[in-house]
């Protein structure tokens, strides 16, 4: 986020919250909305696109249906034992294997993918979090250079934040 | 626990509670322990340490100290596996299936229902290490190149069942971890001692619930429970071609996937409900977990044990239908042979006790339906018992007809595998939230100032 300083607003009522992001973006301002929970009129107010998660669950997922399929070929091929009468690449049979590496690798690379895009692990705490935004408070945290820091703040507080705090550093 | 004098159609009390009420009630299961707490572990330690010395002394003596024997090859332990992933499938259809139904009587129970998944499934991958009677050749069934260039039968479902619990086991797990994470955060911020802050810390994986995060999360655990669901037909499937693929009477069955998979789910939420109950009472959840969340799990019980009943009765039809004496005989054996007790067992816990539950004042009786629930363990393992030990004790010719001795050794390991168990559930309920607190909270309506 630019600017050199975070302006931090903490909401009970979400309205207000999803008011002020309005104003933020109307403005070109840098921000970050923490909430207790996932909800959608943050979502779309905040990040209306689709996420890429999606592509590592794809590529994971065809990985996967290959090295299951390629695994159980491969090997009955090298040691051709027949058994039971079936084919040595007895197709029905293996689709068992095929299918369960598939979700396999499409649910690790899922995995990885929210790793990947959450920045998880993340070990040092964000300039402006707040462990209320965690419990019951939403939070607004809007990055601002020297200059406009008195804006973002009268804004925030016109808009039903219960208390504004400005912090150093982004 | 007692009647409950009003029902609802709709989790009402979430729209009255606060976000801090729903933290507060949670994050309380986490206080220091009680003497209750300490009762309950010591006594899962101590089956457990039945159950390790049982396993030690069939390590070094070998498998004649169980009952294994011609021509019941398959007995207590293989029971036991079915059994514990049967139960492992009714956390991931309660967490992943019906988070794709948008079903609201799931959010409060389904992480419970999901470590005790995880859990069932760590106790089911203990038995076929146990039943193979040397552990330390388990990895043989794994495709590694070796200097006798084998590889496994990949035609044998004893191999599909290698794949298919390690994947629902690896993947269960990180459904289970991902959904923790925010309420691992939650913790993380309240906790009020240094391990606990340090554990939460690490454990939440710098989780702040940013905008950004929240988008991904939702995204990611859409994709997982996209993923679980088919895990939950497929994986008991598999463990039911185990029987279904071999030509033994009573299990040559087309019958076998959908009546192992409706079978799984039924002793899964036979064990939820056994959970919840007491956990409900202790920590007074009744806030969170109300009459509207126990008719939800109720409907499933009733539904479920509609199917298995159907199931029973299509064997039994399908094995007079057949005219195949062998096939006929089996299922006169299972009545009124050997084992008809087990038989008569199964059949009054999963088909005619379920029933009752269509009585409403029984079925919003807290107690009645905690005694159903231990009913429904008890019918579900004696169904796995059913199957197993009355087909192989009567196959083909009169020759081939035997009986089985049950040893203390399998006694031991039974129990322990039940201390295994219960020994994770004491610790993850200390330790780790047991409730969504963020799906709980996602239920709530948000506060807003100018309420049109």
């Amino acid at each position: 986020m630019r600017g050199n300083k975070a302006v931090v607003g903490v909401y009970t009522y979400m309205d207000d919250l999803l008011n002020t992001v309005a104003k933020m973006k109307d403005k070109g301002m840098d921000y970050v909305v923490y909430s207790p929970m996932a909800r959608h009129e943050i979502e779309s107010a905040t990040m209306p696109e689709k996420s890429n998660v999606r592509r590592f669950t794809l590529v994971g997922g065809i990985v996967g249906c290959i090295s299951g399929w390629s695994l159980a070929i491969l090997c009955s091929l090298d040691w051709p034992m027949r058994t039971g009468a079936k084919d040595i690449v007895s197709l029905p049979a293996f689709f068992v294997i095929g299918y369960e590496l598939t979700i396999l690798f499409a649910a690790l690379a899922t995995f990885l993918g929210i790793l990947h895009f959450c920045k998880l692990p993340d070990l040092f705490r964000k300039v402006g979090f707040d462990p209320r935004f965690t419990d019951d408070k939403f939070g607004l945290v809007v990055g601002a250079d020297d200059n406009e820091v008195d804006g973002v703040k009268k804004t925030l507080l016109d808009s039903g934040a219960d208390e504004v705090t400005v912090k150093d550093g982004m | 626990m007692g009647n409950v004098q009003s029902h609802s159609d709709k989790p009402h009390s979430e729209k009255e509670i606060s976000y801090a009420r729903v933290t507060e009630l949670v994050l309380n299961m986490l206080k220091p322990p009680g003497a209750g707490w300490y009762a309950l572990f010591f006594t899962c330690m101590s089956a457990f340490l039945w159950g390790a010395v049982s396993w030690t002394i069939q390590i070094l003596d070998g498998l004649i100290v169980s009952g294994l024997s011609h021509p019941i090859g398959w007995g207590v332990y293989i029971t036991n596996f079915v059994f514990w992933v049967g139960i492992a499938h009714s956390g991931t259809l309660i967490s992943a299936v019906l988070f794709l139904f948008r079903a609201k009587f799931r959010m409060p129970i389904y992480r419970l229902s999901e470590a005790m998944t995880v859990f069932a499934v760590l106790t089911a991958g203990l038995f076929p290490l146990i039943h193979v009677g040397r552990p330390w050749f388990a990895y043989w069934l794994l495709p590694y190149p070796n200097e006798r260039a084998l590889w496994p039968n990949f035609r044998s479902p004893l191999l599909w069942d290698v794949f298919a619990v390690s994947t629902y086991l690896t993947v269960s797990t990180t459904f289970f971890i991902v959904g923790l994470i925010p309420d691992i955060a939650v913790a993380r911020d309240k906790a009020k001692t240094k391990f606990r802050k340090m554990l939460y810390s690490l454990t939440a994986l710098g989780w702040t619930g940013s905008n950004s995060q929240w988008k991904h999360y939702m995204s990611a655990y859409l994709f997982f429970a996209a993923l679980a669901t088919p895990l939950v037909v497929s994986v008991h499937s598999v463990v039911s071609w185990d029987f279904a693929v071999a030509l033994v009477p009573g299990w040559h069955a087309t019958i076998f996937p959908p009546y192992f998979v409706a079978g799984a789910i039924f002793s899964g939420v036979g064990m939820v409900l056994t959970l919840i109950i007491p956990l409900r009472k202790v920590f007074h959840l009744e806030e969170l977990i109300t009459p509207f969340h126990f008719d939800g799990m109720v409907k499933l019980i009733l539904l479920t044990s509609g199917i298995v009943s159907y199931a029973y009765i299509t064997e039994f039809y399908v094995a007079w239908f057949s005219n195949n004496m062998f096939e006929r005989f089996q299922f006169w054996f299972r009545p009124f042979g050997d084992f008809k007790l087990a038989f008569w067992g199964m059949t009054m816990c999963n088909c005619i006790i379920p029933l009752t539950l269509w009585v409403p004042s029984l079925r919003r009786n807290i107690t009645y339906l905690f005694i159903v629930s231990l009913l429904i363990n008890v019918g579900m393992w004696l169904e796995r018992f059913n199957i197993i030990f009355t087909s192989l004790a009567r196959e083909f010719i009169p020759a081939a007809w035997g009986g089985y001795n049950f040893s203390w050794v399998e006694v031991g390991i039974t129990v322990g595998a039940f201390g295994w168990f219960g020994m994770y559930m004491c610790l993850f309920i200390k330790f780790f939230p047991a409730v969504s607190i963020v799906e709980i909270k996602e239920l709530i309506t948000p506060p807003v100032r100018k309420k049109s």
